[in-house]
């Protein structure tokens, strides 16, 4: 604030031009997060597979009406390409993961990679509001694994679009507000669910 | 003289190190600083929510003229008695297998005193019964076509075919419905409406505030009775009648 037009103007250019914009941020969240992701993806597809073998079997994620794995996975929209949803998240979160360690351990990855990673999540953030908006309301459930998948790949998704962007100067102000966005993305979804389950949550009062 | 160019240099190259740094720090407390607000709006928005849900939400709970806690204007009668002395209330859960066992004792007692004892049926859909809930919006939901007596039977009837089950009935109970004829369109919507849920915890609260903890809880004329067998509760409607 205190600073002259002219300085702020030499600061966002030799932003623009330093790149990374979050050197340590992408990586740790991509380990981190990969490895959140990876976690739910993968419990999720052995309770599947325990449901398959016992039909009668009931997820230990199934607490309540409102948060129930099992009605969750026994739905249609839990295949949506013909196969459990979970499988795609193991081979998925495991890339993510692996990219994060390997710039961790300092690694520099050419333009093309980051592109590939950004078509990646943007496949997933893509997917995964569609499962938001099954899960409230189609499917009027929610799964807590499935959850967590959903926290982790929208971070995902924003950081890594940021970080393709850091060269438009129109990035350049997101980039130093990053975390808004991604704090009212958390909030829309704790409202809807909220509103969506009101009259379930008010019961537990 | 080298030497202290390059001392000079070093310093430089601190200072604007020490700068950038600086600036970064700033821009993270400013970032952190409007996430965090926006945070509190959210958090202050949500508290003025759930105070004006308690206080508009204690107002139903209110007893009107000619209610009780036991039973409201809107609970739901299978039979009436002409001269309202007697009024005989269960809180039953549809997905309870004790509520089914008693289910023919108290169709037996209505033919039996047809006339003389109202009998009256609240929800009570326990937490533990994953379709508990949505089988009392459906019974309200058939309710609301004037066929909550048909839909009551009916779900004793089927008990065994749905309960007991951690996956949504809803295929089921529409089934019924459509077996009852119903409205579809109205039932479909009524089934799924906040109002029918409503409704039903109204009739949970009520239980709770009466002291209601398991199903099926009877009450006779407001006296809570636990009748273990068929002459037990004959025994109990007999002195109510006399008394």
């Amino acid at each position: 604030m205190q600073h002259s037009p002219a300085e702020s103007l030499t600061e966002e250019a030799e932003e623009a031009e330093a790149g990374d914009p979050f050197p340590r941020l992408l990586p740790w969240l991509l380990a981190i997060g990969g490895l959140a992701g990876l976690a739910a993806a993968f419990t999720l597809s052995v309770e599947k597979i325990a449901l398959l073998k016992d039909p009668a079997y009931v997820p230990s994620c199934s607490l309540n009406p409102v948060l129930s794995c099992g009605s969750v996975m026994n739905t249609p929209q839990a295949e949506a390409f013909g196969f459990p949803n979970p499988l795609l998240g193991v081979a998925g979160f495991a890339i993510v993961t692996t990219v994060g360690v390997a710039l961790l351990a300092g690694a520099a990855l050419p333009r093309w990679f980051w592109l590939g990673l950004q078509a990646g999540v943007t496949f997933g953030v893509v997917f995964v509001h569609w499962l938001i908006y099954q899960s409230l309301y189609v499917i009027g459930a929610l799964c807590p694994y499935c959850m967590v998948v959903w926290a982790v790949t929208v971070p995902l998704f924003w950081y890594v679009t940021l970080h393709n962007l850091r060269r438009l100067r129109t990035a350049q102000s997101v980039i130093e507000y990053h975390a808004v966005p991604l704090t009212l993305w958390f909030l829309a979804v704790i409202a809807a669910i909220g509103v969506r389950f009101w009259s379930y949550w008010s019961t537990l009062l | 003289m080298p030497d202290t160019q390059g001392r000079g240099q070093t310093a430089k190259a601190k200072i604007s190190k020490m700068r950038e740094q600086e600036q970064r720090a700033r821009r993270r407390r400013k970032n952190l600083a409007v996430s965090l607000s926006v945070i509190g709006v959210f958090a202050v928005v949500l508290a003025a929510v759930f105070v004006v849900n308690r206080v508009s939400g204690s107002q139903p709970a209110d007893i009107a003229a000619g209610e009780s806690r036991y039973v409201r204007a809107d609970s739901h009668k299978l039979s009436v008695a002409a001269d309202g002395k007697v009024t005989l209330v269960e809180f039953l859960d549809f997905e309870c297998e004790a509520c089914r066992a008693y289910f023919p004792v108290v169709e037996d007692l209505r033919k039996e005193y047809a006339g003389k004892v109202t009998f009256v049926a609240r929800y009570f859909p326990l937490p533990g019964h994953f379709n508990g809930e949505r089988a009392a919006r459906a019974v309200e939901a058939a309710a609301g076509q004037g066929k909550f007596e048909a839909m009551y039977q009916r779900m004793y009837e089927t008990q065994d075919q749905w309960g007991e089950k951690q996956v949504p009935a809803d295929e089921v109970f529409r089934g019924f419905a459509q077996a009852l004829a119903l409205d579809m369109t109205a039932w479909e919507k009524a089934y799924n409406a906040p109002a029918t849920l409503e409704r039903i915890n109204k009739d949970v609260e009520d239980g709770k505030a009466v002291g209601v903890a398991g199903t099926p809880t009877f009450f006779l004329n407001g006296e809570k009775i636990e009748p273990q067998s068929v002459d037990d509760f004959k025994a109990a409607i007999d002195a109510a009648l006399a008394g």
